[in-house]
């Protein structure tokens, strides 16, 4: 856990910000300040020195070429929804709040691509992609939430079963180094209008992807959107523990049917999720599964839904204790409707604790699965918190998504407390098995460094100090 | 009587339960088609997360709370930089939704108990409450001057305090004296004559509901006010005959309605008096084929939902004993008192109406940013505010905006100079006054 920053509020350094972006949109005001000192995680409260709103490029620029002159450091925010802490200044600073640039500039709804601002919503592009009969994989965020930024910190959505991680569908982006200086990557890079694919060029779209916001500031960028296919088709499957859940999902993921294949637990069904723990009913099964699949036809839904029937069947003739099963109305819409203000709102996780929320969240071999979830429900059931798990294929089989939601009293230091140690100790276990921490806040980063490869840390510190000489975007981040 | 106004620390375990998800940023729903739009009138102004929707005045109320902010001069103006309009509550889905516009309102009013509010402007309206019992430093007399025109022709207004009637019409300081309002009740006693409805109102003995005192924080006052206004319903029902208080003031019908409620008096004193929106009586007569429109109105028109008639009416459910889910969670809202739907059927009954839909509208409508003081404190961005709105009609097509709302009358109309529109904001009943005639 990190303390709050020492405040270094400097009226110099606020006239040369308001010099760049105007008066009315930067400010040092605490109560401003204060506003964005914290989000739904555990890490705990920090303000920024400064908050300002660019609305251009050209004012980006300037901003960071001033900050890296003198070494403030600067904190590019969007909407701040991420669960991982990420835009709550480690140091202070510059918050650099991006929601004013939120312009659609293309939608090719020929090829399929989309280019935009970062401050542009996912309700905002949700709005004009339906147009054209076109959408996004929609996460389980706030529709307030920005769809740049999901897609920069390896976000996932509704599509992630059928396309992998929303970073998997960038095209090209423009990004303002820390020095201020802009550089593209991707076709646009080539050409000034043309932003429909990274490939073939070399992959400098890394430098920006899954940097937590340390590495510039994407200030446009491109993205893979798809059409709508007309016909929905949801399987839902139960089953009395992981190892069986986790079997299906490897079988049905093999055929690659599914735009979204989920399995979440007892406790992640429930609505809220039970806090403290409560146990689960003897008779009622530990998971739940639901596939997405969208078809054009009602023949290709059929030709889906006859995969589908074939893998329960050698499943329950395997043994499995595999059930099909009916899954509540509401919560099928708060799959298959997105984006959702209702689980947007991360209702059906905090309403009971109170305000809170985290969780050890990270991309597992399918394998893992079954290890993992049995001894993270030990630890969190030892803390009295849910084994709230969910679990997600991307793009086939050979790796998905587990993650425990988990709901805590943020009014209380001693609740939230509880919760940040089960999370790390969940993370640990996780990262002895093979997985990886996504989006995640400085504790996580430090568990990631112990078992770095010494090689890998230098070439992030090397990669990291050509971007950025003077460590000022959201330093501090990587735990380095 | 006693009233139940929480304090800021008494609201402070509903606070905590924001989680910050800021899905209360921008109206959206999911359709389809999926409908997106700027909700927060203060977010579109000021942009900064701490100004806008509810996500940012939560945070003003934790940081209040643990003690880290302290009123500057700043602040105080941040927490009265909100009309107080609701948008970013209808976005809501967590347990605080219910008491959102309450805990702006609980930072206000602890501002004003700490001798730090309202706004240096504001405190005007509470000088002249205590002075004048009106918020525009208007003599008595004043109040009854809309009525002049009824007198000259000789269809003078009963005074309900000398003369008994069944309905209390009453006016509200915005229609009495506010200039460019009183085309309101004007508007509404001309049509509830040519009704022959028997009707009076209090005249020179009005005086505020409260609504704008309690908007500002000012509990005392709003106390004051409306302590005398409930005795004052009581004795005109026991002793006039009053059965029926009509007003044409979306916010006096919000505070009769939902503000009244505070006190422990209400039901017992407001027992056998019905309190109603003059549009949804005079829809009640027109379904019953007592209000019939008689001449044509050939205009293009769309409609403005008023925050105070509309979100603000909503009745919120909430697990009060955790029998259905946990004790104090949300489980719904219902929308039975909104007025949505009866103005737009009013509307397109008149004969001519060309009738037009703006993109945000009813539970998502866009205030005209009158509201929550912010006209009084801010009258320069309420008019700009107020523009945006206006512009949103006209990209509809249509040549006339119409609401039920003084206040939007009045700031709309404000807007539309602003922005050199021709468009003009009408009130519903202005309309049914022109299409109407005796209908003896």
């Amino acid at each position: 856990m990190t303390e709050m920053p020492k405040e270094n509020v400097d009226g110099n350094v606020l006239k040369e910000l308001a010099s760049i972006v105007g008066e009315k949109s930067a400010t040092s005001a605490k109560h401003i300040r204060y506003a964005y000192s914290y989000d739904l995680s555990f890490v705990s409260r920090k303000n920024p020195d400064y908050v300002v709103m660019p609305e251009s490029v050209e004012q980006v620029q300037a901003v960071m070429k001033f900050a890296n002159q003198e070494k403030i450091p600067v904190v590019p925010y969007t909407a701040g929804t991420n669960i991982g802490g990420l835009c709550i200044p480690e140091r202070g600073g510059i918050l650099l709040d991006l929601k004013r640039m939120n312009k659609i500039i293309a939608i090719d709804a020929e090829s399929h691509y989309a280019v935009i601002e970062p401050g542009v919503s996912h309700a905002q592009l949700a709005t004009e992609l339906y147009k054209h009969n076109l959408r996004w994989s929609w996460p389980v965020g706030p529709p307030s939430a920005s769809v740049s930024s999901n897609a920069i910190s390896h976000g996932i959505g509704g599509l992630s079963g059928r396309y992998g991680l929303n970073s998997e569908e960038i095209t090209s982006m423009e990004v303002v180094l820390p020095t201020g200086e802009l550089v593209r990557v991707g076709s646009c890079a080539i050409q000034e209008n043309a932003w429909h694919s990274c490939l073939p060029l070399p992959r400098m779209d890394g430098l920006f992807t899954g940097w937590l916001g340390t590495s510039g500031v994407v200030t446009k960028i491109g993205v893979r959107v798809h059409p709508i296919p007309p016909v929905l088709k949801v399987f839902t499957v139960s089953a009395d523990n992981i190892e069986d859940m986790s079997a299906y999902m490897f079988n049905l993921g093999n055929y690659e049917i599914c735009d979204d294949l989920t399995g979440v637990s007892w406790w992640l069904a429930q609505v809220p999720i039970p806090y403290p723990y409560k146990p689960k009913p003897d008779d009622a099964p530990e998971w739940f599964s639901f596939g997405t699949t969208f078809s054009w036809t009602e023949k290709e839904k059929e030709a889906r839904e006859e995969i589908w029937e074939m893998v329960v069947a050698s499943e329950i003739e395997k043994g499995s204790s595999l059930k099909k099963t009916v899954y509540p109305e509401e919560a099928l819409k708060a799959r298959t409707e997105l984006p959702s203000q209702i689980v947007g709102s991360t209702k059906n996780y905090t309403k009971q604790a109170g305000g809170g929320i985290s969780w050890p969240g990270t991309f597992t071999p399918l394998k893992a699965w079954g290890p993992v979830y049995n001894d993270w429900k030990k630890i969190l059931i030892n803390h009295n918190l849910s084994p709230s798990v969910r679990v997600t294929n991307y793009r086939g089989v050979h790796y998905g998504m587990l993650r425990a939601m988990i709901p805590f009293n943020k009014k209380s230091p001693e609740e939230t407390e509880n919760a940040r140690h089960a999370i790390v100790e969940c993370l640990k276990v996780d990262l002895d098995h093979g997985g990886i921490p996504y989006k995640p806040p400085v504790d996580f980063a430090r568990e990631i460094n112990q078992r770095a490869h010494p090689g890998y840390l230098s070439l992030l510190k090397q990669v990291k100090k050509m971007l950025d000489p003077n460590d000022i975007m959201n330093p501090g981040k990587f735990g380095i | 009587m006693n009233w139940d106004i929480p304090s800021l620390e008494e609201l402070e375990d509903i606070v905590w339960k924001c989680t910050a998800c800021g899905n209360c940023k921008v109206a959206y729903k999911f359709g389809p088609p999926p409908s997106f739009g700027e909700i927060c009138p203060a977010g579109v102004e000021f942009g900064f997360d701490g100004n806008m929707a509810s996500k940012g005045k939560i945070a003003f109320a934790r940081g209040i709370l643990d003690g880290e902010l302290e009123w500057t001069e700043e602040f105080v103006e941040a927490i009265y930089k909100c009309t107080v309009c609701a948008g970013c509550q209808n976005q809501c889905e967590l347990d605080h939704k219910p008491f959102i516009p309450e805990i702006i309102e609980a930072m206000r009013r602890k501002a004003v108990k700490d001798g730090a509010g309202p706004m240096p402007t504001q405190k005007v309206i509470a000088q002249s409450m205590r002075s004048f019992n009106n918020p525009y430093q208007g003599p008595r007399r004043v109040r009854t001057e809309w009525t002049r025109p009824f007198k000259k022709v000789k269809k003078p207004i009963k005074n309900i305090m000398k003369e008994p009637a069944p309905i209390l019409f009453y006016v509200g300081c915005t229609g009495a004296y506010n200039a460019p309002a009183r085309v309101i009740p004007t508007a509404t006693a001309s049509v509830f004559q040519k009704m022959g409805l028997d009707f009076g109102i209090l005249g020179e003995n009005e005086i505020c509901c409260g609504s704008t005192a309690m908007r500002l924080g000012d509990a005392d006052e709003f106390i004051r006010v409306a302590e005398q206004n409930l005795e004052s319903f009581k004795k005109l029902h026991e002793e006039q005959g009053v059965n029926t208080i009509v007003t044409s003031c979306a916010g006096c019908y919000r505070a009769i309605k939902k503000d009244y409620k505070l006190s422990d008096e209400y039901e017992s004193v407001l027992n056998g008096i019905e309190v109603i929106h003059t549009t949804d009586l005079l829809y009640r007569y027109f379904k019953e084929g007592k209000l019939n429109f008689t001449k044509e109105l050939p205009w293009k028109v769309t409609y403005h939902d008023p925050c105070h008639t509309g979100r603000h009416l909503n009745d919120f459910n909430i697990d009060k004993d955790g029998s259905v889910q946990w004790k104090g969670s949300y489980l719904g809202k219902e929308e039975a008192q909104c007025l949505y739907d009866v103005p737009r059927e009013m509307l397109k009954a008149i004969p001519g109406i060309q009738f037009t839909e703006m993109e945000r509208i009813r539970d998502n409508s866009y205030c005209c940013g009158g509201g929550g003081g912010v006209m009084t404190g801010f009258g320069d961005w309420a008019a700009k505010n107020a523009g945006y709105r206006i512009q949103e009609g006209m990209m509809t097509g249509a040549e006339k905006m119409v609401s039920i709302c003084p206040f939007c009358h009045y700031n709309l109309n404000e807007g539309a100079k602003r922005v050199n529109s021709d468009m003009r904001l009408y009130d519903l009943v202005e309309l049914l006054d022109m299409v109407t005639e005796d209908q003896g």
